[in-house]
């Protein structure tokens, strides 16, 4: 078994007297493509934002391609192989759907402000380099007519693939997609995991996946964590999970105990 | 990765592609450019056929959209509304003064140095925008113009005294920038350097991250972006371009009162600076210099009126009003329509340009029969 790409150790998040992340213990290995499953409120997102750095967890580790990242900004995290998307999409307005796929390789450009006023060799190099990758993530989530259009004007499914391709640019080692298929119609979500399973066969990056929709989770996923009350609950292959009695609690109900987490 | 083309078909389509041929359109863009170049090149000569007056004006636009520049650095692009631009101005122009008229530096030296001695504000305004965000940095700006107003631009050597520095238009070995036509020519050339400099910052990794950290900070630090660094390049830029707008506003007038740059006038102008900024275009380089011309028209109108301020704060706000509840993107984005519509209807040219040209007409009209007495 190779090293994790990215694990947590004994991440815990409290909001006020809720612990909303208790204890968390994960790994993901490179290449590895890993489901999330847990009812609302189990804290999956907290523990998406803890790994990328949107919240401060309250004690533990989080080791990313080796590094203690857990005191890093979350720009920081990205520069060493982190990518996420959020679950509501939060593109770039004001930006063509060219310049979000741009914007989305900063890491990897390297021209200043003054290089850029004066045109400098160093920003048309930079400008090249983005132009080809811009041609490629379009081909990819197959956008090219769409590129001088502005997110405002897509429908909801085709911004959720702008946003996996923004996301790609960054050319990331492990990707973290919060709800990839909610919002998006049923012949897009059967599309959706065998294009995951593609990204990680030709790009290599682990992928760990939070989603509702457990056609998609368990087909796509070569191991699963369930999590509730902030705890994980069950680990193991797609099968051994769904079968595990207390996932099996956790969602066909029961009385909910005090201090559930809201995340 | 070309393979991943296949699932996604499916996916995108339910909307129908935009048909748009870039190859067709290419050759005619080129044109249409070269004939934009030519227009705008015989435009530039415009003033020469009204004298000196003419000249003084034209140089006044062109120093006014050095100014209007770094409003749109900085709160066009990074969105960070800043209402002390015209502060940075004064620091542009005292040091100016300082550099030439008390050292003796040549006026070129004196250019970067008034860019460099808005640095250190620029950063002080930077570490409250990591604080502060929308309208309280709105508020934190103004209330530092003003302290500075009260400090800095009380400070008798910095400011030259009551009456400030005196200095000579600049000269350039035996060449004299001090004609008006040369002076005119060399603000203009200024000035234009500069909209190419801010356009070019527009589509560069340091220019997008200041897009992106205004539209979505979160999203920003996602994809790998420092937004506080994006922030302070864009208040650094802003600052050094307002700066050596203040080098050129002080070449402009010879002479800068520091009253200028104290409350109450230094807010009333910072806020006009502000509001032509984002009827010419607010994140559009071109747009600058489309609100200075306007600024600078209505400027003329209501020179020498009693409560000048009153008329001239009227004015604005009706036309701010305007254009932002039928053209948020100010004069360019009419500018763009119009040339969307020319390129779908080639024959809409005609009735373009024949308006296009009649307001530029009634400008001049305008300025010379309110400006010439």
């Amino acid at each position: 078994m190779s090293e994790p790409i990215l694990s947590t150790n004994g991440l815990t998040v409290r909001f006020g007297g809720i612990t909303a992340l208790d204890r968390v213990d994960i790994g993901i290995r490179p290449g590895e493509i890993v489901g999330l499953l847990g009812p609302n409120g189990a804290g999956k997102t907290t523990l998406f934002n803890a790994i990328s750095g949107f919240i401060k967890p309250d004690s533990g580790r989080v080791v990313l391609d080796g590094q203690e990242v857990q005191t890093m900004f979350p720009y920081e995290r990205v520069t060493l192989g982190l990518g996420r998307t959020f679950q509501h999409q939060r593109l770039f307005r004001g930006l063509t759907v060219e310049d979000n796929l741009r914007v989305a390789q900063h890491r990897h450009l390297k021209a200043g402000p003054i290089a850029a006023m004066l045109r400098l060799p160093s920003w048309r190099r930079d400008e090249a380099e983005a132009r080809a990758l811009v041609e490629q993530m379009l081909d990819v989530v197959n956008l090219r007519p769409w590129r001088t259009r502005f997110p405002w004007e897509l429908s909801y499914g085709t911004l959720r693939f702008l946003e996996l391709a923004s996301v790609l640019s960054l050319r990331p080692s492990v990707l973290l997609l919060d709800e990839p298929a909610t919002g998006i119609q049923q012949k897009e979500v059967e599309a959706l995991g065998p294009m995951l399973k593609r990204i990680r066969d030709e790009t290599g990056c682990a992928i760990f996946l939070i989603e509702h929709d457990m056609g998609l989770l368990f087909g796509v996923s070569e191991r699963v964590y369930a999590l509730d009350f902030g705890k994980i609950i069950a680990e193991g292959t797609a099968d051994e999970v769904a079968a595990d009695p207390r996932v099996l609690e956790s969602y066909l109900g029961r009385t909910r105990r005090e201090g559930a987490a809201s995340a | 990765m070309k393979s991943l083309v296949a699932p996604a078909e499916t996916a995108v389509a339910e909307a129908a592609p935009p048909p748009k041929s870039l190859s067709m359109r290419m050759p005619r863009l080129k044109r249409a450019q070269v004939l934009a170049g030519v227009a705008f090149l015989a435009l530039g000569f415009l003033p020469l056929a009204f004298g000196s007056f003419g000249l003084y004006i034209a140089a006044y636009v062109a120093v006014w959209a050095m100014l209007e520049l770094s409003i749109v650095v900085v709160t066009g692009y990074a969105g960070m509304i800043s209402l002390m631009p015209f502060t940075f101005v004064g620091i542009g122009a005292c040091t100016t003064g300082v550099a030439v008229a008390v050292w003796g530096w040549p006026f070129w030296l004196a250019v970067p140095l008034a860019a460099l001695a808005t640095v250190p504000v620029s950063v002080m305004v930077g570490a409250a925008s990591v604080r502060l965000k929308g309208l309280y940095l709105a508020i934190a700006t103004l209330t530092f113009g003003n302290a500075l107003g009260e400090t800095l631009f009380k400070w008798d050597d910095f400011t030259g005294g009551q009456a400030g520095h005196v200095m000579e238009r600049p000269k350039l070995g035996a060449l004299s920038f001090s004609g008006d036509f040369a002076f005119y020519v060399l603000s203009i050339a200024t000035a234009l350097l500069m909209v190419w400099a801010v356009h070019g910052l527009k589509n560069s990794r340091a220019g997008r991250a200041m897009l992106a950290v205004r539209d979505n900070e979160r999203e920003a630090q996602a994809l790998g972006i420092n937004a506080t660094k994006a922030k302070l390049t864009a208040l650094v830029v802003g600052g050094m371009i307002a700066g050596v707008g203040g080098a050129f506003y002080l070449a402009l007038l010879e002479t800068v009162a520091r009253s200028g740059f104290q409350s109450p006038y230094v807010e009333l102008t910072s806020l006009l600076l502000v509001v032509w900024a984002v009827i010419g275009g607010i994140d559009s380089a071109f747009g600058a210099f489309l609100g200075a011309i306007a600024l600078i028209t209505q400027t003329v109108v209501f020179q020498g009126a009693e409560r000048v301020f009153a008329y001239v704060g009227v004015y604005a706000a009706f036309v701010l009003i305007i254009f932002l509840l039928l053209r948020p993107g100010g004069i360019v984005q009419v500018v763009k329509i119009q040339a969307e519509r020319i390129r779908e209807n080639p024959s809409r040219a005609i009735p373009a340009s024949i308006i296009g040209f009649g307001i530029q007409v009634a400008i001049i009209v305008v300025i010379l029969v309110y400006g010439a007495e």
